[in-house]
């Protein structure tokens, strides 16, 4: 017996999607902790930062953790020297991220593949160099620093449901975005680069201009789940730029799905269940991630969220 | 005259593909371009839209010089390529694929659907199916809907008719011949009976030159005169 959902039932359903999302972190708040419940709704919005450049646009980038930290630091160095204000000390993160992005574009968006991955990389362990030893002074090299965050009326991040409510609306403000974004004529320009490049060019579009784009909104969103971290951690370390912690971004990616803000999600949780539970049961957890993951590439190539959609998902006519 | 490239010169590395070829187009005007395998003629193409740089050489379009331009300023100048390998973007819907377009082209996506559904009526049937679901013949008329959106002045075509069976070819065929007068075309073609009834000029390419050119619509329609020349 087959199930599938018919086009309009799909529609329906998207059309409320975000309090879907909503209740499901809740109860999953409900049934793991408000502290890790809120680890995973950060982490997902980093997934789908990192998802808009390698899912959408074609681009594994193996140094995102680059502008994770960037925003890390930027949140905690704001809060320390200029305002102790949190939604201050994020917008900062977020506009770091967004400066270091468009900055480093230059190096990074004219190539692609091999090179686009290893640049990124190469810059990153720069990244690292500069915050564990070269700004030493004001980053605590090794040791990171604390952070004390203000608070705002009666919101207080220190306190769990409210750095859960917080990171909650900023993961559906951010799925609201990139599903607004992905669905425009610029989302499609980017599955189109994604797929050939320079016939997207003949189409009479400057592909430069739109990969710059798209570079520094994923830079930018990941320094904002950088910032975030530091507003539920309260301390920063260099552990939030280490270029060894990639992979993280990379299998929850490829778990999921790449190019589906949903895929990014469920790609999300999957790994943060999977690191988070499974070392209690399994001493070498790493090497489970790896079989997860050689799974998934010979058996389920979509990741879990394109396996479900090619399952139960609207069906579609073919060419003749 | 629309287009008039003088005296190009086009090199791959030390190899030279183009020597100092010289054609022009009038404005409505559907030139064709017949020769051998290796003749020049794609390299023309490339090089009139951006792709390839001229080693010596000038294009004019439309009174201004664009020979060296990027591909994307020659294709927002109005120049449109369509590709010889028929390669639409397969991962997007066939929607997608025209929505691409007429963003670029600056118009609204139901009218630039009206106007591919025009050309290709059973088109309605896969606008939301993946295009690489599409036949041969599918694609092309796809991406000759798409090159004709948003009204430019010349379509660059290679080799349209390549690889389709006998119906996909008529209906291609009669594509080109309704947007008679209405753009300009430069149109690489083997298939010489499709030459015969469509040009209205033709050049004859051999060896990155042009050896003969046909005006007059009799020698064109005569069949040893073309075939005699390749």
């Amino acid at each position: 017996m087959t199930f599938a959902l018919g086009a309009a039932a799909a529609a329906r359903l998207r059309r409320f999607d975000l309090p879907i999302l909503a209740a499901l972190f809740m109860g999953l708040a409900w049934a793991i902790s408000l502290q890790r419940a809120t680890d995973f709704i950060i982490f997902c919005i980093f997934v789908l930062a990192y998802d808009l450049l390698y899912g959408h646009m074609g681009r594994l980038s193996f140094g995102h953790m680059l502008y994770l930290g960037t925003g890390a630091y930027a949140t905690a160095l704001t809060a320390e020297h200029l305002s102790a204000n949190p939604l201050a000390a994020l917008l900062a993160a977020l506009l770091a991220g967004g400066a270091v992005g468009w900055v480093l574009s230059f190096i990074t968006v004219r190539t692609t593949g091999a090179c686009f991955a290893l640049i990124n990389l190469a810059l990153n362990q720069v990244g690292h160099f500069l915050v564990l030893v070269a700004f030493a002074r004001w980053t605590g090299g090794e040791d990171g620093m604390s952070v004390t965050f203000s608070k705002i009326g009666p919101f207080d991040v220190g306190h769990k449901a409210t750095m859960f409510g917080l990171a909650l609306a900023c993961l559906v403000a951010v799925v609201w975005l990139l599903r607004r974004l992905t669905g425009s004529p610029f989302g499609i320009l980017l599955r189109s680069i994604k797929q050939n490049e320079s016939r997207v060019r003949f189409l009479g579009y400057d592909v430069v201009r739109a990969k710059t784009l798209a570079f520094v909104l994923s830079t930018a969103l990941s320094a904002f789940a950088g910032g975030l971290a530091i507003l539920n951690y309260a301390y920063v370390t260099p552990s939030f730029i280490d270029t060894g912690r990639n992979v993280e971004v990379i299998f929850a990616a490829l778990i999921g799905g790449a190019g589906s803000v949903y895929g990014a999600i469920a790609g999300g949780v999957a790994y943060m269940l999977i690191s988070n539970f499974l070392p209690n049961y399994v001493q070498r957890w790493e090497m489970f991630l790896g079989f997860a993951l050689l799974v998934m590439i010979f058996r389920f190539r979509a990741g879990v969220w394109g396996s479900l959609v090619a399952r139960f998902g609207p069906r579609r006519a073919e060419g003749a | 005259m629309l287009l008039q490239v003088n005296d190009l010169e086009v090199a791959y590395g030390r190899a030279r593909a183009l020597h100092g070829i010289s054609i022009d187009v009038a404005e409505g005007e559907r030139v064709f371009m017949v020769g051998r395998n290796g003749a020049g003629k794609t390299t023309l193409l490339k090089t009139v839209a951006g792709f390839l740089a001229p080693t010596a050489g000038t294009i004019r379009f439309a009174g201004r010089e664009i020979a060296g331009q990027p591909a994307e300023e020659v294709a927002r100048g109005g120049i449109r390529y369509v590709f010889q390998d028929k390669r639409v973007f397969t991962k997007l819907t066939v929607r997608e694929n025209i929505e691409i377009a007429a963003h670029a082209a600056r118009i609204k996506l139901a009218e630039a659907i009206e106007r591919v559904v025009e050309i290709y009526p059973k088109m309605t049937r896969f606008l939301d199916s993946p295009a690489g679901g599409l036949s041969g013949g599918q694609r092309q008329l796809l991406l000759l809907g798409r090159a004709l959106l948003g009204q430019p002045r010349l379509l660059l075509i290679d080799e349209p008719t390549e690889g389709l069976a006998g119906g996909a070819i008529d209906e291609v065929f009669q594509v080109l011949e309704k947007s008679k007068g209405k753009v300009a075309m430069v149109i690489v073609e083997q298939n010489l009976s499709v030459v015969r009834q469509l040009a209205d000029r033709v050049y004859a390419i051999k060896e990155g030159r042009v050896c003969s050119e046909f005006r007059d619509a009799a020698a064109i329609a005569d069949p040893a005169v073309l075939e005699g020349v390749l």
